[in-house]
């Protein structure tokens, strides 16, 4: 089953956030609690876990750009 | 609240330091307090060439070090003091750390009040800046106070020499008014005074006050030398850029463009009459961003003036 991560929303007034960088491939194999990525939004860097286990399938944003919250950044195959 | 004891003042050692007790000390709220020798710090994705002025810092022998929160640029010296804030989160809100910072300062009379979004101020001038990193739940909070920094190398180094070459989508750093502390006291105390006394406000006697045993500090050198001194970490981590600058290089018109992803150069083109463009395209193309290294380069390509190209490549 897919399963999307989405951009998180850590403060009432966040609208969005710029993902830094990927912290896994497309194909890797990542648990659930293992870092995904960074994002960075009003001098905070924070790194977003990966809420099941399973297979990284897509990195939907590139380093570098800007995301809406609650918008799917990647996409988890679970096992 | 604890806190952990630090006297370096290495930069290197002291992002590995911080970086250590945050992932140490798991169950409690941390308070640190440390200072730096003179060093350039800048945010985890920032585009160090854009930032600051990398020729300048080479020759004056400023290291520049990446730290692991967000945000912009800052000088620290000797004048400065940097506090570390750790306390469990569950969401970003910078007031609940910079309030009990801010009546703690009032408390040793420090007229600071809180400014813009994370910054403290003693009436429109910038005292403090902070940043933060969020894991598992846990967030670190960090910031300056400036008590008597050389602000004229700060300036210098921060304002004046901001570099507009750069297509790049790294985080760009606010340009604000500062002060020293010191200029602001009702009564005057040292810096070691304002350390103590900031630090009994904020982890009241009773409170544990840790230190490194020699095995943990092993883990913190170790950690300083893998991450903080490598290559990796300071210069890999620039974000993807384009650079294009043009002009006037020894009464010849000159223009150099370059591309780099993850630290390494590619689209090398150094154009001018002076320079050998083919052995510039092939001295460049793969080299890693790194100030000794293009110095190196420009020493091949330009001899005697080298340090004139070298504002040219970076």
């Amino acid at each position: 089953m897919e399963k999307k991560i989405n951009m998180p929303k850590l403060a009432p007034e966040m609208e969005s956030g710029v993902l830094c960088a990927w912290l896994k491939e497309e194909g890797d194999t990542v648990a659930a609690g293992e870092p995904l990525f960074e994002i960075e939004t009003n001098k905070v860097v924070n790194q977003v876990e990966a809420t099941v286990s399973g297979v990284l399938k897509k990195q939907l944003a590139e380093e570098g750009d800007t995301v809406c919250v609650d918008t799917a950044v990647a996409v988890v195959e679970a096992e | 609240m604890l806190t952990v004891r630090n006297v370096s003042h290495d930069p290197f050692y002291n992002q590995a330091f911080e970086e250590y007790v945050y992932q140490t000390y798991l169950d409690d709220d941390i308070f640190l307090l440390w200072q730096n020798a003179p060093a350039v710090v800048v945010g985890s994705y920032q585009n160090i060439c854009r930032e600051v002025h990398v020729e300048a810092l080479r020759q004056r022998g400023i290291p520049v070090v990446r730290r692991i929160s967000g945000g912009g640029t800052v000088y620290h010296d000797l004048g400065n003091v940097n506090y570390t804030y750790i306390v469990r989160a569950g969401t970003l809100d910078y007031d609940a750390v910079l309030s009990p910072v801010i009546a703690a300062l009032n408390a040793i009379g420090v007229p600071a009040r809180k400014n813009r979004t994370c910054d403290i101020a003693i009436g429109d001038l910038k005292i403090s800046g902070s940043a933060q990193r969020m894991t598992k739940g846990r967030l670190l909070h960090h910031g300056t106070l400036l008590f008597s920094s050389d602000l004229g190398v700060l300036d210098q180094i921060t304002t004046h020499r901001k570099n507009d070459c750069f297509q790049s989508r790294g985080t760009q750093s606010a340009i604000c008014t500062v002060t020293n502390i010191r200029e602001h006291l009702a009564s005057p105390m040292t810096i070691e005074e304002f350390q103590d006394r900031l630090l009994e406000q904020m982890v009241p006697p009773g409170s544990p006050h840790l230190t490194l045993t020699a095995a943990q500090e092993a883990e913190v050198c170790r950690l300083r030398d893998e991450k903080y001194r490598s290559w990796e970490w300071t210069w890999g981590k620039t974000p993807a850029f384009t650079y294009e600058k043009s002009g006037s290089f020894h009464g010849a018109p000159i223009r150099v463009a370059y591309q780099a992803k993850r630290g390494i150069v590619s689209g090398a083109v150094i154009d001018c009459a002076a320079i050998d463009g083919a052995l510039a395209a092939q001295l460049l193309n793969g080299a890693r961003l790194d100030p000794e290294g293009f110095a190196a380069i420009c020493r091949r390509l330009a001899g005697d003036e080298a340090e004139e190209l070298m504002d040219w490549l970076m």
